[in-house]
């Protein structure tokens, strides 16, 4: 059987029950989808399957002949990212960085399929993604960024002067 | 059968660095012969920031645009030792080893942009990447030249190692605890307010209002530091109403076998935020910084709490306050049981321990309120 991963077509040599994940991992080197709870629950294995954000760990790749496979490998390289990417550089959407490869694939599909910066429809589009250091605001701030089209001057955004947008005040 | 709503507030201090000290971090720092710094620490970051933040204060030190800096933690066996990144020291106790290095490397660069120009070094600054002479700044030569001639020129290597430590405080008198050194370096304070709404038929208490105040000493990176403080108030969220492995434990064969079966925090359940910061500075942290990363999940449980007392009128003495504990509280208040009662925990408060040893007497304090 083939899978066409970000652009490129591998004939698959694992046994057809052998999930999505492991396959990307262990028989064709592509990392970015991190093995996290395996059991559908943490979103950090997502990728997109024909588009679609799905949970690799739970895809057997026999299920999957000929679908096209993008991982983070297949967006932006570090010196033309993809937006919702830079708008992850630029509103320090990722602290350790293990769910950011789940999320990036997640928001790409949600802004790809028209997803608007309403932070309740991003909630619902990404709920399913578990982060423990950020407390999930700066992600949301990204992606709403990511899908209003705002650009950003990545070389200054080290400094971090600017703060979150999540506020209940006067503005 | 109605929903209720509630505030409360609460306020904690926090000690910033091991307790009773003795955690040691270690710096060596490099200029290549083009200008740019290695700096070699055995730090950590463990998505807290620290490497960027250590970066901004070897650049804001020696004088020089922080994107000549590379930062190298990623062998601690050739790296200067650093005890690690834990007990929110790695902005406060190793920033101040990276402090000393870039310090040392700053008068070397001097020391060799004072032959080249026969000025005396102690008539030079380091402005922006560049080495210029006090009062005569158009008399000036670039970082990157003085680190040629030191190779080239000189046969210098301009460099610098740096320490910061704490001696560990010895316990002098068992009976009482009393150390010979302050246990702790500086001390941060902050403040939680909490918003609820407790459903009084189920139980459920929803947390839809957050606001963090935080005295951090100095914002070295906004940015990063509310983002620690964020990430610490969802973390407090789910310590005040989600997450436990109760009731399985301490049953082994009973509990959670499913990675859902213990509730974290998800996207749905982050409330409003809004993230106060406060500069007081220390007198012993980088730029007056202090660390908070420990502190940031510790004031919103007790929050959640009299906000719910505040809704409903029980005090809940367990986290987290799950449906379950809110409703058995209503029902002992209802029956006439009486409710647990919240005794107030006696605090010896040493002001001169605790604040003025800590504060900068002259720093003037500045509150930072994102608009």
């Amino acid at each position: 059987m083939n899978l066409n991963v970000n652009g490129r077509t591998h004939e698959i040599e694992s046994p057809p029950l052998t999930t999505l994940l492991d396959v990307l991992r262990e028989e064709l080197g592509v990392h970015s989808p991190k093995v996290g709870c395996e059991q559908g629950g943490c979103g950090a294995c997502t990728v997109l399957v024909d588009g679609a954000p799905r949970r690799s760990c739970l895809l057997p790749v026999a299920a999957l002949d000929g679908a096209e496979i993008t991982t983070v490998e297949g967006l932006g390289a570090a010196e033309h990212l993809e937006p919702v990417q830079a708008a992850f550089v630029h509103h320090y959407a990722a602290q350790c960085g293990f769910c950011t490869s789940g999320l990036l694939m997640a928001a790409t599909a949600y802004i790809a399929n028209g997803g608007t910066d309403d932070r309740e429809a991003i909630a619902e589009a990404l709920g399913g993604h578990v982060c423990r250091c950020t407390g999930y605001v700066k992600i949301v701030d990204a992606v709403a960024a990511a899908a209003r089209g705002d650009e950003f001057d990545l070389s200054v955004t080290a400094a971090g002067l600017f703060t979150t947008t999540m506020s209940g005040g006067a503005a | 059968m109605t929903v209720h709503k509630g505030r409360g507030i609460a306020a904690i201090e926090y000690p910033t660095g091991m307790n009773q000290n003795g955690d040691p971090s270690q710096a060596w720092i490099k200029v290549k012969p083009d200008g740019r710094i290695d700096v070699f620490a055995g730090t950590s970051d463990i998505g807290n920031g620290s490497k960027t933040i250590q970066s901004q204060i070897v650049a804001e030190t020696i004088g020089v645009p922080y994107e000549w800096i590379t930062y190298d933690n990623s062998n601690t066996d050739s790296s200067p030792v650093c005890t690690g990144t834990f007990a929110s020291r790695a902005t406060f106790v190793a920033g101040m080893a990276v402090k000393k290095a870039a310090e040392r490397v700053r008068e070397r660069i001097l020391d060799i942009a004072g032959k080249e120009l026969e000025i005396d070094p102690a008539d030079l600054d380091i402005v922006d990447g560049e080495v210029i002479a006090k009062g005569s700044p158009q008399t000036k030569i670039s970082v990157p030249d003085v680190a040629a001639a030191a190779t080239w020129g000189h046969g210098e290597l301009i460099t610098g190692a740096g320490a910061q430590l704490k001696p560990y405080a010895a316990i002098v008198e068992p009976e009482t605890g009393k150390v010979d050194l302050p246990p702790h370096s500086a001390i941060s304070y902050a403040s939680c307010a909490a918003e609820v709404e407790v459903d009084d038929e189920t139980g459920e208490v929803r947390v839809t209002r957050l606001v963090q105040c935080f005295d951090v000493g100095r914002a070295i990176n906004p940015t990063l530091v509310e983002g620690q403080i964020e990430g610490g108030a969802i973390q407090g969220l789910g310590l005040g109403v989600l997450e436990t492995s109760y009731p399985y434990y301490p049953g082994m064969e009973h509990r959670g076998g499913q990675f859902g079966s213990y509730l974290a925090p998800g996207m749905e359940d982050l409330p409003v935020m809004d993230t106060v910061l406060i500069e007081n500075p220390s007198v012993d942290g980088p730029y007056g910084a202090k660390g908070i990363g420990e502190m940031a999940n510790n004031p919103q449980p007790p929050a959640i709490a009299t906000a719910v007392h505040d809704a409903v009128g029980v005090w809940v003495t367990e986290l987290p306050i799950t449906p379950e504990r809110v409703l058995r509280a209503l029902q002992r208040k209802a029956a006439g049981e009486g409710e647990p009662t919240r005794k107030g925990k006696l605090i010896v408060y040493d002001e001169e321990l605790s604040l003025a040893a800590v504060a900068h007497p002259d720093a003037p304090v500045r509150l930072v309120v994102d608009a």
